[in-house]
């Protein structure tokens, strides 16, 4: 009777065991493990969807922060994500094009990184729709981090404060990928950049000077179309003749949906932090904002999926040299210091 | 009743292991798909821009091409009984479904299956490609086909958009030996909200036996041409191979762009629904 007591115990418990192995991603919240308050202005969008599934938490915020700043993470254990996202450059960095490993080149423009808790579409061409399935990404290009996630798991498994950090995460100090892309998209997701002038000024706490305010009302008139909501960006696909990228794997968001209609289309940029994110435009093709400007003054590239903002207005945006002058000043106000650190 | 309960846990439990496991545990046979990559009936050679010894193919619009190289991945393998009775073999594990068809390796040409149910078998169903729900460069899950397709000379992965190449096809066109360069993947990344992103380039192959495989004792041969003619003089698209940057061109910056791609897709790997064979088809059984 007794070993038949046994049996069906150990029966049930081994059908508990192998349900257990086959579910995957099984992740316990851990209760010392408190979710971080997130300090987010009423007039932002809602969150990417994905993130309600992945809510930062105060370990998973640090681990992740530390994940993102260790340079392990690249071949030859030269660079981090924090190498070419940078905090002063709101996440970006100066590089005409990103630099990875031994010099290498890539052929596109470092994103910023802020904001991402209310992006749907990451990356220029909008390629990734969870921010968890980034990581991978320049963890294995050749001209970025040149690595594997399992070598890097081997670098990093035995380090006594990742042992420590994954245990209180995860409920163990097991380092697998999911718990890799988890823990930096958790803290990516806390970088939240809406402390600037402008959101100062939304919340009547501060105001424009003069030629912010005018900036303000051109931006009204002919920027806001694209450069819309909280984010400055409506976070749409446009084509707007922005010199071709000489790069043969370009061609812009086409690559991804395999539209016509999106050949070199490229994601609406946020205005955040502009002021730090030069060069602009996919592959740094201006210097300065005022090279924007004086781009979209003179006209741009014509192309049969020309966006209609141009198309219909001559392939350009007329401005005086006054108006952009004001615009600049009024996108200086979207620069966020303590985001930044500068 | 103790007993009957007991026992019924156990089928459980076993039950539950074994669905776990890949569906392997059958009568150990096994079954070989050879396959010959062609340009209409004559097997491939390889060979550098001014090769003379390169199998020279010329297009449905006249245009002269051969490949330095030639690589595709199959996996999602079915066999299908003459009863109907489909026979998957490790459908969902690449490390041991999965393989890469790479003409500069004769032993890769021959993929052999194992442990293959005893009995007749009248067709052979597999997928040009990775289907989606496997195509996300997992590491940790499948480390032996991420070590394949990774290698340094194989060069089967897709960094930016976390999936396998499909096919790579590199080679030389017209007198002059212009530069083509194909390759075709996946870019479906998963939903946002009702909008499903990107495009699907896995085909599933339904190809028929002409003469029944019939495992047992012994090891029956499936052989297979993959005829690349079909490349440019598909079923589905007569493609004229253009140099240049434009969205229309179609010969080297084809590298990553998914607008060209499909259409080499579909005279490949067929388009899924009235064409399941692409440029695949049954040269004969060995029994």
């Amino acid at each position: 009777m007794l070993l038949f007591k046994m049996m069906k115990r150990a029966a049930v418990l081994s059908w508990v065991f192998l349900l257990i192995a086959c579910e995957k991603d099984y992740e316990p919240v851990l209760s010392d493990n408190a979710l971080v308050k997130l300090d987010i202005p009423s007039y932002f969008p809602s969150w990417n969807g994905y993130a309600h599934e992945n809510k930062p938490t105060e370990y998973g915020v640090e681990l992740g922060k530390r994940l993102f700043n260790d340079r392990r993470f690249s071949a030859d254990n030269s660079i981090a994500c924090s190498s070419c996202h940078i905090q002063n450059y709101a996440f970006a960095d100066d590089n005409v094009r990103a630099v990875g490993i031994k010099g290498r080149e890539g052929f596109r423009n470092v994103p910023p990184i802020q904001n991402l808790l209310f992006m749907k579409f990451y990356n220029w061409d909008g390629n990734v729709l969870q921010l968890e399935k980034q990581p991978l990404v320049p963890i294995i290009t050749h001209e970025e981090m040149d690595s594997s996630v399992l070598e890097i798991i081997s670098r990093i498994k035995d380090d006594e404060v990742y042992k420590r950090l994954f245990t209180k995460v995860f409920g163990d100090a097991a380092v697998t990928a999911d718990r890799i892309y988890r823990s930096i998209a958790q803290y990516e997701y806390t970088l939240i950049s809406a402390g600037s002038k402008y959101d100062r000024v939304k919340k009547k706490e501060a105001v424009f000077t003069q030629d912010e305010e005018r900036g303000y009302e051109v931006f009204q008139i002919k920027c806001i179309s694209c450069h819309n909501t909280a984010l400055f960006t409506d976070q749409s696909f446009r084509n707007i003749g922005f010199p071709v990228n000489p790069d043969r794997n370009e061609a812009g968001r086409a690559r991804v949906t395999g539209l016509q209609e999106d050949y070199m289309s490229f994601r609406v940029p946020s205005l955040r932090n502009v002021e730090y994110t030069a060069p602009y435009g996919s592959f740094g093709q201006f210097a300065t904002l005022k090279d924007v400007l004086d781009y979209f003054d003179a006209g741009v590239l014509d192309a049969a999926n020309l966006d209609p903002v141009f198309k219909n207005n001559g392939n350009r945006i007329p401005l005086t040299e006054q108006e952009k002058n004001d615009l600049i000043s009024f996108m200086k106000t979207l620069s966020d210091n303590k985001f930044t650190g500068n | 009743m103790k007993n009957l309960k007991i026992y019924f846990l156990l089928f459980v439990a076993v039950t539950a292991f074994i669905s776990c496991e890949n569906n392997d545990k059958a009568v150990a046979n096994n079954v070989i798909l050879e396959f010959d990559n062609t340009f209409k009936d004559k097997t491939i050679i390889l060979g550098d821009a001014t090769s003379s010894s390169a199998t020279v193919n010329v297009s449905a619009s006249g245009q002269a091409h051969h490949f330095s190289e030639l690589k595709y991945v199959i996996s999602n393998i079915r066999l299908i009984k003459t009863d109907g009775t489909e026979v998957p073999y490790n459908i969902n594990d690449l490390d041991k479904g999965a393989a890469v068809i790479d003409q500069s390796r004769p032993a890769s040409l021959q993929y052999v299956m194992h442990n293959i149910p005893a009995g007749k078998y009248k067709q052979v169903k597999f997928g040009l490609g990775v289907k989606k729900e496997l195509n996300t460069l997992d590491q940790m899950r499948f480390p032996i086909f991420y070590a394949i397709a990774g290698a340094n000379d194989t060069k089967m992965m897709w960094e930016w958009g976390t999936g396998y190449r499909f096919t790579k096809l590199e080679g030389y066109y017209d007198a002059d030996h212009k530069e083509m360069s194909v390759h075709t993947g996946s870019t479906v990344q998963g939903d946002e909200g009702d909008y499903i992103q990107g495009v699907d380039a896995y085909r599933d192959i339904v190809l028929n036996l002409t003469v029944n495989a019939v495992v047992g004792d012994k090891a029956p041969k499936i052989s297979i041409k993959a005829d690349f003619d079909k490349l440019l003089s598909g079923k589905i698209n007569t493609i004229v191979l253009k140099s240049g940057q434009g969205a229309e061109d179609n010969a080297t910056p084809n590298v990553h762009t998914a607008v060209q791609m499909i259409k080499f897709v579909d005279n490949l790997g067929g388009n899924g629904s009235s064409d399941l064979t692409g440029m695949f088809s049954v040269k004969g059984t060995e029994n």
